[in-house]
């Protein structure tokens, strides 16, 4: 089975926001703002209501003029999800055959484990509903045939919808067209530490993600793989191994003597 | 011929013990229920996941609570002297039966003194990292990353220890049971598992 992407182009991303509208609209959520720090951008992060927020960062070009890198932020669907590895609740968080990572929100529990095993700081907690939120890829609309909501609403073709094969190549070939323009160090950004993303990026200086506020060299938390996998095993060689072994140091050695054997009744 | 029974626990003592077993029962279910997906039914059992995540807390803040009232009560009595050393050092030889030579024990031996201290450490860094895990949207990121490790770490450090207690005030000595229950021994046992206690507690 084909698996689903979104194709972030940055170079043609003018910052008019209508994903964000378009993502708030369709996810019917109620918009607060929750600060506000002398940008243009919308919202300095995103919140448990907020989940498509466009970064506008801001950098000195050479000649002494500032530019934007604008990159859109969202839940980049990683291949394998942080998330979804620290999840203590079944089911809360799913990955789709499609690749989309989603959260079923009547599963959740709302201990935030999930927000620590992101490497990319997504998810959100809801302060109302004690559950966490984050984008869905529209997987509602993706189910049935449409197109994610901010794809629908972008009026530069920035974003693009399909599967992750085509638009693999088709980021490959617009870095190509990119690097024809004059921008040596254009490329992709599909991070490998997470097996890579169902959202993908072309950028015009990929050596350097982090001028588009994306990590680097994001890669699950070292603590949370090892929680889940050598302490776990060993915490079940604990649990096991104690309750069999005083089960059979009693099979062996039995109880020690009361002191009251000889014929105190007590 | 009929033994007279000898206080061992008093009322208090055994209150402490047993708000601090119930809550510690809690904490370590609802704990196991996190700990695995296929643990997860004890979450159903005791009410389900956001009941867990909300209680989990609660239950273990309520355990640390009365570790510490126990550490008030008995942590004097639990000073390791040289005879505890010794006897823990031949730890191997009590658990076989084979105790001669083993130094006597005054009212705690050298086993149930590393317990306690050992569930004392331990109660404090799963408190520490629990109130992490508890609030994590006050937390700073690298906080939450150290705690997400050490807490299962130290639980399961915890939950071992507390299995081999049970065992061993349940079916491996006889009596140590009644005593946390009803407060009382009998001489007989007294002298058998806690003769330096024992003669001191008979000189008055």
């Amino acid at each position: 089975m084909h698996t689903v992407a979104k194709l972030v182009d940055t170079s043609t991303c003018i910052g008019c926001k209508a994903c964000e509208v378009a993502c708030q609209e369709w996810n019917d959520q109620d918009f607060t703002i929750s600060g506000f720090d002398g940008s243009y951008q919308t919202l300095p992060d995103l919140e448990h209501n907020f989940w498509n927020l466009i970064k506008f960062n801001e950098l000195s070009r050479e000649d002494g003029q500032m530019t934007w890198n604008m990159a859109k932020y969202q839940c980049m669907h990683c291949v394998d999800p942080g998330c979804l590895r620290s999840c203590p609740a079944p089911g809360a968080i799913f990955q789709q055959k499609d690749g989309i990572v989603d959260f079923n929100h009547d599963l959740c529990i709302g201990c935030g484990y999930c927000i620590t095993g992101c490497p990319f700081d997504v998810p959100r907690l809801s302060p109302n509903s004690k559950k966490v939120y984050k984008c869905s890829l529209c997987s509602d609309r993706t189910a049935v045939g449409l197109e994610p909501a901010c794809i629908k609403a972008c009026p530069t073709n920035c974003l693009t919808f399909g599967t992750r094969e085509d638009l693999i190549q088709i980021a490959n070939a617009r870095a190509g067209e990119l690097k024809q323009d004059g921008h040596a160090g254009a490329g992709i950004y599909n991070p490998e530490g997470v097996g890579g993303t169902h959202v993908l990026y072309v950028l015009k200086d990929a050596a350097d993600p982090e001028s588009y506020g994306l990590p680097k060299a994001p890669k699950i938390p070292w603590t949370v793989s090892l929680w889940q996998g050598p302490v776990k095993w060993l915490g079940n060689l604990v649990f096991t191994g104690g309750i069999l072994g005083a089960f059979f140091h009693y099979l062996r050695y039995g109880p020690k003597p009361t002191g009251d054997e000889e014929g105190i009744d007590a | 011929m009929r033994a007279r029974p000898v206080h061992r626990f008093s009322f208090a003592e055994r209150a402490i013990h047993w708000l601090a077993a119930l809550s510690f029962l809690y904490a370590a279910l609802s704990g196991l229920a996190l700990w695995s997906h296929h643990l997860y039914w004890l979450a159903t059992v005791l009410g389900g996941g956001v009941a867990t995540r909300w209680g989990h807390p609660w239950g273990g803040t309520v355990f640390a609570f009365l570790v510490g009232a126990m550490f008030l009560i008995w942590a004097r009595q639990m000073r390791l002297d040289s005879d505890d050393r010794t006897w823990l050092r031949n730890a191997k030889k009590y658990a076989v039966h084979d105790e001669a030579g083993l130094p006597e024990a005054g009212r705690f031996n050298g086993g149930q003194k590393m317990l306690f201290w050992g569930q004392v450490v331990l109660t404090l860094l799963l408190l520490a990292s629990g109130v992490i895990l508890w609030f994590p949207e006050w937390m700073p990121r690298n906080f939450r990353l150290a705690a997400i490790l050490i807490h299962p770490i130290v639980a399961a450090g915890s939950i071992g220890m507390i299995i081999l207690h049970i065992y061993m005030g349940t079916a491996a000595v006889p009596g140590s049971f009644r005593a946390m229950i009803r407060g009382w021994v009998t001489p007989g046992w007294a002298t058998s598992h806690h003769p330096k206690w024992y003669r001191e507690i008979s000189k008055n």
